[in-house]
């Protein structure tokens, strides 16, 4: 998807526009605006980083002795200024990731396209490049558009989601009216037997679960549902409820429940009254 | 993970061409090889004709050999033919004498290049680099040329320089520019020909390289492409006698075409075939851009 919004691949179908550039005609107009980060490893054999990052630069179009010159600024940005002599060979799987966004910066773009940006890094070095993103919008305003199947990145540093399942867009918009945008979601806690509670949920069409790791309630309700119906039943059951709040759910879980997988990954049904807290 | 990083600054400049982007292409190839120990022993090999010529020249204007032994190492160099006269300034003896120069030098450029298509295209291949060359603002065409220039400046290292020096030394060793004078279509004759030979090796090296990608196969098919064709044409050329078997041999059909300025042809059955060459040599490299265009795309391409 990202090649076609570079206007390196032509669409089947449909039209589209970037920074006011047609993307099926002005590709190379296109790309002086845009920094592309690529998910393969994509390094030169034989340069140093630095001359990597100018070689960018160049391929931009940018004069060399600016290329050269911004190469140190960016890498240093990056934080690879005390790698930037070293050959590509002798970097780690993280400080090429590195050196890629050096690279897509170089030219100052206005929008980052960036391709699994922690593809292949530890945890460690997943953090870190997810700081150094977070600092980059935050401090340059910069618009970035992120392909990732690490939805724990996009969860952490995208205002809008698109979710792409099987080639089709099955959801899109701000992250917040994505989610609120599927029937509700709470998770429950509460003191006493429990047994005849959750069947009376189940019986008001709410679909129950347990949360994983906690072993709290998780029950998603129809839309048309209304909090205080929680507090009817729960009389009704003979229980106490503790803790009622509505299930803010990662982005995995939403994908999967968009993309009609979640069952895979359901937690084992509900054992009577395990939840006597 | 602590990291040290400055703080952002944006760039004000203006982006240029594109064509820029091909000639960074070309100096970082270059940098790749010559970074490379085993190539400047390989190119310094590859000079050793280029040492004998230049020895050759010296020894027959700088010092007092018998005329016997002047003229044998003229023709051995080929400035001059043992049919002719010993004069050093007969234009055609030495014409001969640097295309000889140049068709030696094609053996050991064959395998200088057969080592080096692997690194300079085939690696950007396994290394998946095309998505980052081509998600900048240069495109396919910029690629190519990029790529074909660094051939071609490899191959007119060995070549037309090493033959544009041993003229100018043949000149300065003469003492007056008069050689350089009445040989003045000699740099330009050297030229052409150097120009065909490093386009067609640069476009059928970069094609190969594009499609084999490892080292041993495109050394494999380089060489045989060069030793098998010619060695087909040859025993074709013996068996029958038709000069157009050995339109086979890509070498002979460079040469026919380099040589053109040197030696323009003179009977129609020598025009022919130089026109059959040139026409030849226009459909390869033309199939061979049109494979280029098909195989260099910024998709990942799985080997």
């Amino acid at each position: 998807m990202l090649k076609i919004l570079l206007g390196l691949i032509r669409p089947d179908a449909g039209r589209g526009t970037i920074l006011g550039c047609d993307i099926t005609r002005s590709g190379a107009e296109l790309r002086r605006q845009v920094g592309y980060m690529p998910q393969s490893a994509a390094a030169v054999p034989g340069l140093r980083g630095v001359e990597f990052a100018a070689l960018s630069g160049e391929l931009y179009g940018m004069p060399r002795r600016d290329a050269q010159r911004r190469a140190h600024e960016v890498l240093n940005y990056v934080g690879l200024g005390e790698l930037r002599y070293r050959q590509l060979e002798e970097y780690s799987t993280g400080n090429l990731q590195r050196l890629k966004l050096a690279a897509a910066l170089i030219h100052d773009p206005r929008l980052l396209l960036l391709d699994e940006p922690t593809n292949g890094l530890d945890p460690s070095g997943r953090l870190a490049m997810l700081e150094l993103l977070e600092d980059l919008i935050a401090e340059t305003g910069k618009s970035v558009i992120l392909c990732t199947h690490l939805l724990g990145d996009a969860e952490r540093l995208c205002h809008q989601l698109v979710v792409l399942d099987r080639g089709q867009v099955v959801r899109s918009g701000p992250m917040r009216n994505v989610r609120s945008a599927l029937p509700g979601r709470f998770v429950l806690d509460w003191q006493g037997d429990g047994s005849r509670f959750v069947a009376q949920l189940e019986q008001a069409g709410a679909t129950c679960s347990n949360e994983r790791g906690t072993g709290r309630l998780v029950a998603s309700v129809p839309a048309t549902w209304n909090t205080t119906t929680f507090f009817q039943l729960a009389r009704q059951g003979g229980v106490v409820l503790t803790h009622l709040a509505a299930d803010e759910e990662s982005l995995e879980r939403l994908f999967f429940r968009i993309t009609e997988l979640e069952s895979d990954v359901q937690p084992a049904p509900l054992a009577g009254d395990a939840h006597g807290h | 993970m602590a990291i040290d990083r400055g703080r952002y600054h944006g760039w004000q400049g203006e982006l240029g061409s594109p064509w820029r982007g091909t000639l960074a292409l070309v100096r970082v190839s270059l940098v790749q090889l010559f970074r490379r120990k085993l190539y400047w022993g390989v190119l310094a090999a590859c000079l050793v004709q280029f040492v004998f010529f230049f020895l050759a020249i010296y020894a027959v204007t700088q010092t007092q050999l018998p005329p016997q032994v002047q003229q044998r190492v003229l023709e051995v160099f080929g400035f001059a033919s043992s049919a002719g006269p010993a004069a050093a300034s007969a234009a055609a003896s030495h014409e001969n004498g640097y295309t000889l120069f140049i068709e030696r030098q094609s053996l050991v450029v064959m395998i200088l290049l057969a080592f080096s298509g692997s690194l300079l295209v085939g690696s950007d291949f396994r290394n998946e680099a095309l998505p980052f060359y081509l998600s900048r603002r240069i495109d396919r065409k910029h690629y190519v040329a990029g790529k074909v220039l660094s051939v071609a400046t490899v191959v007119s290292l060995l070549t037309t320089l090493p033959a544009l020096i041993l003229f100018v030394e043949f000149g300065l060793f003469t003492g007056s520019i008069d050689y350089w004078l009445e040989n003045w279509r000699i740099p330009l004759a050297v030229l052409v020909y150097g120009s065909v030979l490093c386009l067609v090796l640069g476009v059928l090296l970069v094609t190969v390289s594009a499609y084999l990608v490892r080292s041993a196969p495109i050394a494999i098919v380089w060489s045989s492409l060069f030793l098998l064709l010619r060695r087909l044409a040859v025993y074709l050329h013996g068996e029958t006698g038709e000069d157009h078997w050995r339109l086979l041999d890509p070498w002979f059909d460079i040469h026919e075409v380099g040589r053109m300025l040197f030696f323009p042809p003179t009977s129609h059955d020598e025009r022919h075939i130089a026109r059959l060459a040139a026409a030849l040599l226009v459909v390869v490299c033309g199939a061979c851009l049109v494979a280029l265009s098909r195989r260099v795309r910024a998709v990942e391409v799985v080997v």
